[in-house]
């Protein structure tokens, strides 16, 4: 990326960082927490740091400006050592991470740079026209897709506070700044469970390893069984019920199409997290109030009663609305802070800093003057 | 003689028990000559026998009724299997002692069994529908090492926090905590100076019978060899090593990671050896199939490194970085980027 872009991002990620720093407080406690930053982009990560102090945390943010901050989830007693296991785990609080499904709809809501021949244009191409090499898409997540997103997030929040008995206090949800929602769960006696029994949790969610035959028999044998059947087995249960075929008379039970519905409702009851993400107990993960340089928006926490009304595009936009002026070579049309813009195609224009930061970090154009 | 003491000297890992050995005799180490008298050290030294030879310690009514022999043979018996200081020795005798617990408890009339699992910390409590409720946490901290289909809590009854099982599987949840208490009690090492002059002879017996034990088996196969190997694959090693029980996909891995690694097919089988369930032929067979030379002749490929993160196995040493599949482990892409959310 070109100096002038990172100078542009870093100014601007400074007094956002200057103005909200009582907003970037890791979990408690700081001092058992692995940092980790991206200070350059493209650059490697700075890993295996830790603070005594918040002031030393804040401290060091005003004086390098991270493009990106990360925080272990785990909580470790000598979390600056190198080697992971000297690292000594204490706990780690559950994470979830859902991410929108990256399907771009419309054409016009796409860009793609090559990375070869530097070749750019509005559009859908997997190959660059002029020297065939794969391009790379923005990625530009539209509302619809952060929606269906919601909607896992919605359906992990009531598994687990109906299933696994997490109470709300202790589940916190934000919006990661780009692509999706990230889900911290920090109650006391979860925060214990192993790698092992956290790929039980991730299987319960995606439905994974589920024993289809017993349902067939509930479902052959129902009038036996009350319906108070809880937790996975008994939603897959009732929603096959709902569905209505099986009817009274048994000579029909049709068990092929028994098993399809089984697989349909499975897969519409099944919660879309990221498995890898909640095994890894060593994870680091965006820090809450932290600004997203994919797109200069903050991973910012919602209120579990706000979840519907919360708008990531508009509610997380950090940056500030000073003009700036910026070269953009190819921008699909975006939706950012209540307000649309482009497409552009090679052209010099003039946006708020947010919208311009949002176009650089995407990497479709560049900066010119203030 | 009050029930509390017969069930302390059933179940000698319970706190009951070890209040009864500090009210009742001073287990400093100065005075454990005089506690471990022939009696008492003899029994402790059956029942690591036991667990060696039978891999059950056997608590018999007679045992039970001489229950000041055996509530202080335990202490003993884990001060013994401690000097020893042998991982596999630790590892079976845990099973040992586990494994009759088990037996013993599924004897129990349902309120000993729910006061034994509240003494080790895995509270349950029964419904009317005769099942047990316990915390899902504690559930899945125990029941993740069994493999079968319906340990998996994605098929059991799981409401507000809690999971629902039976007697039976109550109980085998018990035994993995004993397991694991046992275990860890085990790993506390005394120094060796310590260790009066009649406990040497004791060690010296156990060590004498596990030696036979050994000599019965086939000679060691070079299993770990330091650095060529990334970690999870060592850590894995390691686990079979120790006779520990290790699961489908990490035995997978294993067997598919030596196989690439062109290891000998009697070797790789010999690293199963000391699993509790090996058997040669079952073994030889498997390992075969995974390389292509039985089936369809289809050479099973190593899991990634993708896939064994998400079976909770990989631990990451710097050297992993930028490292994606266990086989390019040392090679040339080291040093590339961490994984972030």
């Amino acid at each position: 990326m070109l100096e002038a872009n990172i100078e542009f991002l870093k100014r601007e990620f400074f007094k956002y960082y200057y103005e909200n720093l009582d907003q970037l407080v890791p979990p408690p406690p700081i001092k058992n927490r692995e940092f980790g930053f991206f200070l350059e982009k493209g650059g490697g990560m700075l890993r295996h740091k830790y603070f005594t102090s918040l002031e030393e945390f804040h401290s060091f943010v005003l004086n390098e400006v991270p493009l990106d901050v990360y925080v272990s989830a785990a909580k470790y007693e000598d979390p600056g050592n190198r080697d992971m296991q000297e690292k000594k785990l204490i706990s780690a609080e559950l994470f979830f991470d859902i991410d929108a499904e990256p399907t771009v709809s419309k054409s016009e809501e796409s860009a793609w740079v090559c990375p070869n021949c530097g070749r750019y244009d509005l559009g859908m191409e997997d190959k660059c026209p002029a020297c065939s090499s794969p391009v790379e898409r923005a990625e530009i997540v539209n509302e619809n897709q952060l929606n269906e997103a919601l909607k896992e997030v919605k359906k992990l929040v009531e598994v687990l506070r109906s299933d696994f008995g997490i109470e709300e206090n202790h589940i916190s949800v934000f919006f990661s700044g780009n692509r999706g929602y990230h889900v911290h769960v920090d109650q006391e006696e979860f925060i214990n469970i192993t790698a092992e029994g956290r790929r039980e949790i991730v299987d319960y969610l995606l439905i994974q390893g589920f024993e289809e035959k017993r349902t067939v028999d509930l479902l052959r044998n129902r009038g036996f069984y009350d319906g108070d059947l809880k937790g996975v087995m008994g939603r897959v249960y009732r929603m096959v019920l709902e569905a209505g075929s099986c009817e009274k008379h048994r000579t029909s039970f049709d068990k092929r199409r028994i098993l399809k519905q089984i697989n349909q409702a499975i897969e519409e009851l099944k919660v879309r997290i990221d498995p890898v993400v909640t095994i890894d107990i060593h994870r680091l993960m965006r820090m809450p109030g932290s600004i997203n340089s994919n797109s200069g928006m903050v991973k910012r926490r919602i209120r579990l009663q706000d979840l519907s009304s919360f708008n990531p595009l508009k509610d997380a936009v950090a940056l500030g609305e000073e003009e700036t002026v910026l070269r953009v070579k190819a921008a699909p049309r975006f939706n950012l802070g209540g307000k649309s813009f482009g497409p552009f195609k090679d052209e010099e224009v003039e946006l708020p800093a947010h919208a311009a930061a949002y176009i650089i970090c995407k990497g479709l154009g560049e900066y010119v003057r203030r | 003689m009050g029930e509390n003491i017969l069930r302390a000297a059933r179940y000698p890992f319970l706190p009951e028990a070890r209040e009864f050995v500090s009210q009742h005799i001073d287990l400093s180490l100065d005075s454990l000559e005089k506690t471990g008298s022939e009696a008492v050290l003899k029994r402790a030294v059956e029942r690591v026998k036991d667990a060696l030879i039978l891999k059950e310690v056997r608590v018999t009514p007679r045992h039970e009724s001489n229950y000041v022999r055996e509530i202080l043979s335990f202490p003993i018996a884990i001060i013994l299997v401690s000097t020893i200081a042998n991982e596999y020795i630790r590892r079976i005798y845990s099973l040992g002692e586990s494994r009759g617990a088990y037996k013993r408890m599924l004897k129990e009339s349902d309120e000993t069994l729910l006061l034994v699992g509240e003494k080790l910390g895995v509270r349950g409590a029964m419904d009317s529908n005769n099942l047990i409720r316990i915390r899902i946490p504690t559930y899945l901290n125990l029941a993740y090492v069994f493999h079968e289909h319906r340990w998996k809590l994605v098929n059991r009854i799981v409401d507000r926090g809690y999971v629902w099982v039976n007697r039976t599987e109550y109980a085998r949840l018990l035994q993995i905590e004993i397991n694991n208490y046992v275990y860890e009690k085990t790993l506390e090492t005394l120094p060796v100076t310590a260790v009066p002059q009649s406990f040497k002879e004791s060690v010296n017996t156990i060590v004498e019978t596990w030696s036979k034990l050994e000599a019965a088996r086939p000679g060691h196969a070079a299993s770990e060899e330091k650095g060529e190997n990334p970690p999870c694959v060592n850590r894995i090693l390691r686990r079979m090593e120790a006779g520990e029980n290790t699961s489908h996909f990490e035995r997978l891995v294993i067997a598919t990671f030596m196989i690439a690694k062109g290891r000998d097919i009697e070797e790789i089988i010999e690293l199963f050896s000391k699993q509790p369930d090996y058997k040669y032929s079952i073994t030889k067979y498997q390992v075969e199939h995974l390389a292509g030379l039985r089936g369809g002749g289809k050479r099973y490929s190593v899991p990634s490194c993708r896939t064994i993160l998400a079976n909770g196995l990989c631990y990451p040493n710097e050297n992993c970085r930028g490292v994606k599949h266990p086989l390019s482990y040392g090679g040339k892409n080291a040093g590339g980027q961490y994984r972030v959310s």
